[in-house]
């Protein structure tokens, strides 16, 4: 009974939000001068009305699930990791990279090509926990400006030193990976592959490990109350270190699949464009931080994206109608973590901890 | 009569924090209002000062009724109060923070030279001597609650509410304050203390209202009681004796030898502590809190760093090891503040109840789900823990039955050595009984206890062997069965006279 109320109200708050929002985007709707019933009717059919647009939605909503589950982690630590966008790029170069120019057959390319996502991600977020822990730099700012530096630093990459030749267009992108390390498409002729599988499978494993392992207990006593964790033996550095890995990784990993099993070779902007890094973010947020929850909002939001276009393509309403309704989610869910970070502040005291 | 507060009942849902209480006041007078922890006081206090409405209830002012929506009209009428932590801004000087909300202007800016000569005037008036330029962060916490009280006499109160105010005060300066709050008496302000060091309060109070569980259950003049009579309306009935064996110590258990913490005052947090406990003996340390007990706790339990000196926990060195290390090797630890370090308030009972457990009750680093619950539904059990189940969050349980989780979980890990800081802080009697009980049968079992207290009847009542602690360092040691309270006062004191404050 307790946990279906604990349930109930957690649940209450992201449908208020989606709620609002919609009633937002109806208000925008008329404005625009579009019949809000039919828009609505037109956004749910480009989202979720047929087989095809399903998959297309659930293959949207894959790097978002990912980006959601590491940041998810991250917070329930009691860690801001707004690096995800960095980390992601660097985890889809590594995999383009590793796909590309490792001898072998292709399982092999794909399996080298998944790790070298998962760590090359996880060490470029490991490495503000480390400029956290050793120099007192604070996250927020360190995970947010190495974004910059990894997007730059693969643009550069695939514009100068390793760009494509090949072909006549002169897009800043790799060569293209070879088909046999491909992950596999679910359904012939649809966009959706593998790493959604990759992605639910991780979901799962996330709740899991959250909810029933000892790490996964330190890791939420350490976001709880860092000093109580502390005083209760929990080694804070490590584990932030560990938590930071883990959750670049699953950025990492969000770029990797995106490579192997969407576009097939690192192009430059093709991962940051659509805001995947962002979606991934505004998902946890949503969810409270529950991976499983986290998964679901990733969902809900690429199916505001890809319904977003669906409406475009059959209505005179503009796509900046979803964009209006993301807004506002937004704005409710930063008003709740406003408001949890003030609660937080408080019940602490002066510890500055976040 | 200035002030009246008939019938006052406030309830929090089905809890009644006060019931039917009623309070007066005489201009002039200075009027004390004790008992435990939850007893209400402070309830009482934040309806009187608009910060709370009561659910019945009236208050008077001489003799018309009133109701304050919020502290600005308390203010209004007259009544100002100091809190318990001081609310300053430290960067700002002594002159800014008492004018504040109520600053002397020039035609458009802020008049610094008259609200220093304002502040100068005051402070002579009241002979309660500042500087009014001093940056607060510069006091000392005796001028600091000095600032605070001027700043309610220049918001032009007349009665003054003081919370707690001798707390985090040196004995000198507590003497100090007490002259300095007569003197206002004398000149006419009406006091309301609100305390539960008893020998201050028969010290400078006219009248004494006791308080417990919400309800008034007692009200005389100061000079008609004494401290048992006091204590006994506190808790409600005669305190029951713990029957103890001699204590038959063993081999030494923890060993500190010459530890220093240099701190970043000009005076050293810790200086030259050595202490041992032994297996089978409760070592108490006394002191008035804020002198190092902290620090000696943290470095203890591996929290704070030392700067130098030894601590050697079963024979093996743990200064510079990690708090998981020294647990590991034999530690437990009831802290302090419970809040700050015992809980993570939005976790569950099991969930607080775990930690430290976490590495037994697990196998391939799964948690062992059935047995935890087990375990700490036992705990529920044997302490008496009032929670609605095992998945309630800890912030829901009140502050008592927090501590005896902790206190459950603490004894739980089974350790040689256990250091129990302010264990009953805050909990009712028949929890304070049960935490007692347990650490003396923790210590007939043959456990090693360094009990930190800033209560002198907890010390005297559990420990073996009581050291004083006073500004960092180790001022005497005392033999229990000889120890009394006025001693270990006077050692509390730095070893200077504790007399009666005289008027000067």
């Amino acid at each position: 009974m307790e946990k279906l109320k604990q349930l109930s109200s957690s649940l209450i708050q992201p449908l208020l939000a989606i709620i609002v929002g919609l009633a937002a985007g109806a208000i925008a709707i008329a404005v625009v001068g579009g019949n809000v019933l039919e828009t609505y009717g037109e956004m749910w059919n480009g989202a979720f009305g047929s087989f095809f647009f399903v998959t297309n939605t659930l293959s949207r909503a894959t790097p978002i699930i990912l980006i959601g589950l590491g940041v998810a982690l991250a917070f329930r630590a009691g860690f801001f990791n707004m690096g995800s966008e960095g980390q992601m790029v660097l985890g889809a170069l590594s995999a383009a990279l590793t796909a590309i120019y490792l001898p072998g057959p292709g399982w092999l390319k794909l399996i080298a090509a998944l790790m070298a996502g998962i760590i090359s991600g996880g060490i470029w977020s490991a490495f503000a926990g480390w400029l956290d822990a050793r120099f007192r730099m604070n996250l927020l700012i360190t995970t947010l400006l190495l974004n910059y530096i990894a997007t730059l630093f693969a643009g550069y990459i695939v514009s100068y030193p390793l760009k494509d030749k090949t072909g006549s267009a002169a897009m800043a992108q790799t060569v293209m990976i070879d088909n046999s390390a491909w992950l596999p498409k679910l359904f012939s002729g649809m966009s959706l592959h593998a790493g959604f599988l990759i992605a639910f499978a991780g979901a799962l494993l996330l709740f899991f490990f959250m909810k029933y392992t000892v790490k996964g207990y330190e890791i939420r006593m350490l976001g709880g109350n860092p000093l109580f964790a502390g005083y209760g033996g929990v080694q804070r550095g490590r584990m932030m270190m560990l938590s930071m890995f883990v959750s670049g990784g699953f950025a990492g990993l969000a770029g990797s699949i995106e490579v192997l099993g969407t576009q097939y070779r690192y192009i430059d902007g093709a991962l940051t464009t659509p805001g995947y890094a962002w979606s991934g973010i505004m998902a946890t947020l949503l969810a409270g931080s529950n991976p499983l929850g986290t998964a679901v909002a990733a969902i809900l939001l690429a199916g505001l994206q890809t319904g977003g276009m669906g409406m475009e393509r059959n209505t005179e309403v503009p796509l900046e109608v979803s964009s209006i309704i993301q807004a506002v989610l937004i704005l409710f869910v930063s008003a709740k973590i406003t408001y949890s970070f003030i609660k937080r502040k408080k019940a602490r005291g002066d510890n500055g901890t976040v | 009569m200035l002030l009246q507060m008939d019938n006052i009942t406030k309830s929090y849902g089905s809890v009644a924090a006060n019931s039917g209480v009623s309070f007066n006041l005489q201009k002039g007078e200075i009027h004390a209002l004790i008992g435990e922890n939850g007893a209400g006081k402070t309830t009482l206090m934040r309806i009187l000062y608009g910060m709370e409405s009561p659910t019945s209830g009236e208050i008077r002012l001489n003799g018309q009724a009133v109701s304050f929506d919020s502290p600005a009209a308390a203010i209004a009428n007259k009544i100002g109060m100091v809190h318990q932590h001081f609310m300053l801004f430290p960067s700002f000087t002594i002159a800014e923070n008492i004018v504040i909300g109520r600053e002397p202007s020039k035609t458009v800016g802020f008049d610094r030279k008259k609200a220093i000569a304002d502040v100068d005037a005051l402070s002579k008036r009241y002979g309660m001597p500042v500087d009014p330029a001093q940056k607060v962060e510069e006091c000392s916490l005796g001028v600091q609650q000095r600032v605070e009280i001027l700043k309610v006499l220049h918001q032009g109160a007349e009665i003054i509410i003081l919370d707690e105010p001798t707390g985090v005060l040196t004995p000198l300066e507590v003497k100090e304050l007490l002259i300095a709050i007569k003197e206002l008496a004398r000149q006419g302000k009406s006091f309301i203390i609100i305390s539960h060091k008893l020998q201050e309060i028969i010290e400078v109070a006219d009248r004494i209202t006791v308080l417990r569980d919400g309800k008034v259950t007692g009200s005389m003049n100061a000079a008609d009681t004494n401290e048992d009579e006091l204590s006994r309306l506190m808790v409600g009935r005669e305190l029951v004796q713990l029957t103890r064996k001699t204590a038959a110590p063993g081999k030494p258990v923890l060993e500190v030898a010459d530890i220093s913490i240099r701190g970043n005052r000009t005076k050293p947090t810790l200086d030259g502590i050595s202490l041992h406990v032994k297996e089978g003996e409760i070592v108490g340390i006394a002191g008035i809190s804020g002198n190092g007990q902290s620090e000696l706790i943290g470095a203890i339990a591996g929290l704070a760093k030392i700067d130098s000196g030894s601590i050697k926990l079963l024979g093996q060195e743990t200064a510079g090891a990690s708090v998981r290390t020294i647990r590991e090797r034999g530690l437990a630890h009831i802290p302090e503040d419970r809040y700050q370090w015992g809980v993570a308030k939005d976790a569950t009972v099991t969930e607080n109840g775990l930690m430290g457990h976490a590495n037994k009750q697990q196998k391939y680093g799964l948690l062992r789900g059935a047995s935890i619950r087990e375990m700490v539904a036992e705990w529920v059990k044997r302490f008496g823990i009032k929670t609605g189940s095992l998945s309630t969050k800890a912030q829901y349980l009140s502050g008592g039955n927090l501590q005896k989780l902790i206190v459950a979980r603490e004894l739980a890990q089974l350790t040689p050595f256990l250091i129990a800081a302010e264990p009953t802080r805050g909990v009712d009697v028949g929890a304070m009984e049960i935490i007692h009980g347990e650490l003396l049968k923790k210590r007939d079992e043959g456990g090693a206890i360094l009990l930190v207290s800033s209560e002198l009847t907890e010390i005297l009542k559990l420990s073996d062997r009581i050291l004083v602690m006073y500004e960092g360092r180790i001022v005497g040691e005392l033999a229990s069965q000889s120890a009394t309270e006025e001693q270990i006062s006077i050692l509390m004191a730095g070893g200077k006279r504790h007399g009666k404050a005289e008027t000067t």
